[in-house]
């Protein structure tokens, strides 16, 4: 019979144990994220290469942009509203002249928020894509290096316990710095903190196949287990130095899920069943397919894709406008597959935004149809939107307008800061920029 | 007639050839020695700690393709596999996938399990000079022995596996 001496003794010893040994999480974290977690998945999609206000939220299609040229309307029909341009048609499958049949018969912009004028930090790309990721105007930011300040991806497993593969980033491709983006150089955070990553274009491309497509499976057990134990051995006897390979911290059981989904997609790329677009003849479109079998296969509580296309606009103004139809094809594609996704539907915010802008003014290239065409760095480079749709999301409003400007491109990773719970921690840390803040915050 | 014998006749022929002997001797005696300079066979034990370079991925896999196939990789293929890996976000990961596919094709060669059961030490030492340009430790050739001794199926393979995997291997 337990007295209450007992009692009092085992609820001391409890109460002590509680105090001194805090649970360690496999983040490396000692306590869970004290945040409120307002929605169970985010994904990001960074609209990005470039996208000029008139042709997208502006819905001008030729008339801002070509002398001459007075048709107007919506080239993004899935994820905003309004009609398309009646003629021409440029922008379609064939030869340009069949629009893409639009995927939601209701537009994100319907269903969500539409921050109709948001304000960039950069007009470059990789630094665009930084602040997105940073929350900050990332000065000192230099190509071909790391982010200089954490990134939301490592933000979320530090503070908020997400595990590796819990967290991913899917980019457009290997150039530009892309892969560089899944973790920041910052010494508190850094490699251990990083999002798992695949560029599809490269690490699914049926060429590559032939590098890594014939993986030897390995018995758990009775082969990949002491193997990993003579590793171990091997390991103690050499201390490591500051260069490090990027390794994530995936677990066994993680690396093992993700090498077993590697292998379903180079099956599934070979048979031709990868879940892309309808219409599916661009990077773009290719790198959505499979970043929305990641979200089926994983179901990660935050997943970033980047798209970039657009970026054609330096030469090419007719490419551009197909490019920013089938981004918004693939986006219309990604929200449709969510939906599909038992876990995730209905149960996921998605946030739209460009990285940045292009220019009021068309440099001296012309193109076939005799179009100019636009590099991106004056002011009308800064001119950028955020679409927001989810289940905690206003629908059908639209706040902002040229010259009154609400948000800006540092807002959207607060915003999936906000929503995954660690809002607090990325404000206490005080690297991101002053006035960047959750969108939900300026609804 | 003169019988007086001439003075040059004084030494007889043994005995001259018994002067020129000795004199001969004599002057080898005094002739210098060539120097001759040897070298003491080095020990070449590399300290795996002056290895404080991360292997590119590039080097990576170029040493580890001509380790196992005992050929260079062609430099489209070199370019084409180090691509890949970067398009990998988790870099040990993505080694191990590379390494996975090399243990799939024919062309590999490795030991035979036989050969390696037969002198796990010599085993041991080859793999140590292979994959870490140096020779096994004491303890470290006494527990990777015992290691493989007490893991009747672990193959040369998978030691294989282990030393391309692990962190030495992964610098220079």
């Amino acid at each position: 019979m337990s007295t209450r001496r007992d009692f009092i003794k085992k609820t001391g010893l409890a109460m002590a144990g509680a105090t001194l040994l805090p649970t360690i999480l496999p983040s490396g974290r000692l306590f869970a994220a004290s945040g409120n977690r307002s929605a169970d998945y985010v994904v990001l999609v960074m609209f990005a290469g470039g996208v000029r206000h008139q042709e997208s939220v502006g819905k001008r299609y030729l008339a801002d942009a070509q002398p001459g040229q007075t048709a107007e309307g919506n080239l993004m029909y899935n994820m905003l509203t309004g009609a398309p341009p009646s003629s021409p048609i440029l922008y379609g499958t064939g030869g340009g002249n069949i629009p893409i049949a639009p995927i939601l018969s209701n537009s994100l912009q319907s269903q969500g928020t539409l921050f109709n004028e948001v304000r960039a930090f950069n007009t470059g790309h990789y630094g665009a894509l930084n602040s997105i990721l940073q929350g900050a105007d990332p000065v000192g930011q230099g190509l071909r290096i790391r982010p200089v300040a954490p990134t939301i991806f490592e933000y979320l497993r530090r503070h908020g316990g997400y595990a590796a593969s819990d967290v991913w980033f899917v980019g457009n491709s290997v150039g530009a710095s892309i892969p560089l983006l899944n973790y920041s150089s910052h010494p508190d955070y850094g490699v251990r903190y990083g999002a798992n990553f695949f560029a599809p274009t490269i690490t699914f491309h049926p060429n590559s196949q032939t590098y890594i497509g014939d993986m030897k499976t390995y018995h758990p057990e009775s082969e990949w287990a002491p193997m990993m134990q003579l590793k171990s051995f091997l390991d103690s006897n050499f201390a490591l130095t500051d260069q490090q390979l990027d390794t994530l911290g995936n677990t066994t059981e993680e690396k093992e899920n993700i090498k077993l989904f590697m292998k379903e997609m180079n099956l599934r790329t070979n048979m031709g069943t990868i879940d892309l677009p309808p219409v599916s003849d661009s990077a773009d479109n290719y790198t959505m397919g499979y970043a929305v079998e990641v979200l089926k296969w994983f179901k990660p509580s935050f997943l970033c894709v980047n798209l970039n296309g657009v970026d054609v606009c330096h030469n090419d103004f007719t490419t551009y406008i197909k490019a920013m139809h089938r981004a918004d094809h693939a986006v219309g594609h990604l929200w449709n597959s969510i939906q599909q996704i038992p876990e995730m539907a209905g149960n996921t915010t998605l946030i739209c935004i460009p990285e940045c802008g292009r220019n009021a003014e068309p440099n001296a290239i012309v193109d076939s149809n005799g179009f100019v065409s636009f590099d991106h760095s004056d002011e009308n480079s800064r001119r950028i939107f955020t679409l927001m749709a989810g289940p905690t999301t206003p629908s059908n409003l639209v706040l902002g307008s040229e010259g009154a400007s609400i948000g800006q491109v540092s807002d959207a990773m607060m915003t999936v800061a906000d929503l995954l719970g660690v809002k607090e921690a990325v404000q206490q840390a005080g690297y991101i920029d002053p006035a960047a803040q959750s969108l939900f915050d300026l609804i | 007639m003169n019988t007086q014998e001439s003075p040059h006749n004084t030494f007889s022929p043994k005995a001259t050839v018994f002067a020129v002997a000795a004199a001969s001797a004599l002057l080898q005696a005094c002739r210098k020695q060539d120097d001759i300079y040897e070298l003491e066979t080095p020990l070449l034990q590399a300290d795996n700690s002056s290895k404080t370079k991360l292997k590119t991925n590039e080097q990576f896999i170029n040493i580890l393709y001509t380790q196992l196939f005992q050929t260079a990789p062609t430099e489209d293929y070199l370019s084409a596999l180090s691509t890949i890996l970067t398009s990998i976000g988790d870099q040990l990961l993505a080694r191990e996938v590379v390494i996975a596919n090399f243990f799939n094709t024919p062309e590999v060669q490795l030991p035979s399990n036989e050969e390696m059961r037969n002198d796990i030490g010599t085993f041991v030492d080859a793999t140590y000079k292979n994959f870490y340009l140096r020779h096994a430790g004491a303890a470290e050739k006494a527990w990777v022995t015992r290691f493989i001794e007490t893991q009747p199926d672990f193959t040369p393979e998978l030691v294989y596996f282990a030393f391309a995997l692990s962190n030495e291997y992964l610098y220079y």
